[in-house]
């Protein structure tokens, strides 16, 4: 389904909810859809059940996914709300290729033209739907 | 389910281990890392009932290990070193496992004939370090254990036979709950596979944790400032250790990254990154703190 980065430094249950998240605010992953079970993953990816484990409890946590007992874990339909943190650091994030990509010279109009078409192109892809 | 309890060892005037305890649960896996002679094999010697501990008591499902035959019948054992008999070849071996193992399954054996692709009138010693080491698994494998113990398991493996042996036990794991400790160098390795883990060093436990909170805990900082580096900052935050490149200070520091970041951004830095510990860095601050260290060894 997807691959994990070996080499990088971030927790491996880390990256895993952040690809399953990204699979899922990205669509590829629809609502409701059956996510596959902790060993079939585990023994693909070739990383700790536990682990895996862990990462589909914080996904169900921040609200992205729900699971039913004996049957699995599947897509949320809603968006999830408590994401301040998150969305913080996301925050922070965007503040330093700003001032990144003024250091190099791309001026604020250049940049406000950029972030209206990724705004054009997201509202787009949900438009369709 | 795995117990150690104040464990210790000695061989004549060498004490191997001190009263080390730890605990594997089910369907866990655990990786021991060290320094070389700090005693993992003679932990793990101890887990698999060859050596009897001189004190403390080592249970596998609340039942002593040592001379115990009715769990040495469920747990598997790979050693460093692998010893197999003369003139004996890969189904004579497969026989000797069926007849002493009762949860032997051939089934299972012949159904990781192809994985392996070792041919079964093949002769053991003429086989490789590494097909000797992939034998030792498909072995352990079939035999269904409950509990595996391996030391250095991987070593001498190619890197598609790494992944496939590891697949495997992890199937293990989270079909059967299988329990496993594995004690190694390659600590790349055991991050992605280990939930616990624990750091044994000269014959004692200095850490032991689950490995998310281990990496959760401990931060690599790099920070610069446009000005001088302010006076009070490493007063104020609890430094493990740093170290200074050009203008660029690099920090590991322990606690909770929303904390770390609060209280740095108050001095302002004119760039900050914080980045997770890899395992290996771990392993080696940990140490370092214990006198253990990367000295400048060219000086």
């Amino acid at each position: 389904m997807f691959e994990l980065d070996l080499r990088s430094r971030a927790p491996i249950y880390e990256q895993l909810v952040e690809k399953i998240k990204e699979l899922i605010v990205n669509n590829v992953l629809k609502a409701d859809e059956q996510l596959p079970a902790v060993r079939v993953l585990a023994s693909e990816l070739t990383v700790n059940p536990n682990t895996v484990q862990k990462a589909y409890r914080e996904l169900e946590y921040r609200g992205y996914i729900y699971s039913l007992p004996g049957k699995g874990s599947f897509v949320k339909a809603v968006v999830p709300e408590n994401n301040s943190a998150r969305l913080q650091s996301l925050e922070n994030d965007l503040g330093r290729i700003i001032s990144e990509m003024i250091f190099l010279g791309r001026s604020a109009q250049q940049i406000d033209n950029l972030v209206q078409s990724c705004l054009a192109k997201s509202k787009g892809g949900t438009a369709n739907d | 389910m795995i117990e150690v309890n104040g464990v210790s060892k000695s061989f004549a005037a060498l004490q191997a281990l001190h009263d080390v305890s730890l605990s594997v649960q089910k369907g866990s896996i655990y990786g021991l890392v060290g320094s070389n002679g700090a005693g993992k094999t003679t932990l793990l010697k101890i887990l698999a009932g060859i050596y009897k501990p001189d004190a403390g008591e080592v249970m596998i499902d609340s039942r002593p290990v040592y001379e115990n035959n009715s769990i040495k019948m469920r747990s598997v054992f790979i050693p460093d070193y692998l010893y197999c008999f003369p003139n004996h070849n890969v189904n004579d071996l497969a026989q000797f496992h069926a007849r002493i193992y009762p949860q032997w399954s051939q089934e299972r054996y012949e159904k990781l004939q192809p994985v392996f692709a070792i041919d079964g009138k093949r002769r053991i010693r003429t086989l490789s370090k590494g097909m000797q080491r992939q034998l030792a698994f498909w072995m352990g494998l079939s035999v269904q254990p409950e509990v595996m113990i391996l030391d250095e398991p991987l070593d001498g493996l190619d890197p598609v036979m790494r992944q496939k042996v590891k697949s495997l036990v992890i199937h293990d794991v989270a079909e059967k709950d299988m329990s496993v400790i594995i004690s190694s160098h390659n600590l790349r390795e055991l991050e992605d596979i280990c939930d616990h883990i624990g750091i044994l060093h000269q014959g004692k436990i200095l850490v032991q944790q689950d490995m998310d909170d281990l990496k959760a805990d401990i931060h690599k900082i790099q920070l610069a400032f446009s000005g001088d580096i302010p006076p009070t900052l490493l007063t104020e935050i609890p430094v493990l250790h740093q170290e200074r490149r050009g203008s660029v200070l690099i920090l590991i520091v322990r606690g909770a990254y929303e904390e770390i970041t609060r209280r740095l951004q108050a001095f302002q830095p004119a760039v900050m990154d914080i980045l997770p510990l890899t395992l290996e860095e771990i392993f080696i601050y940990e140490m370092g703190d214990n006198g253990y260290e990367i000295k400048n060894l060219i000086s």
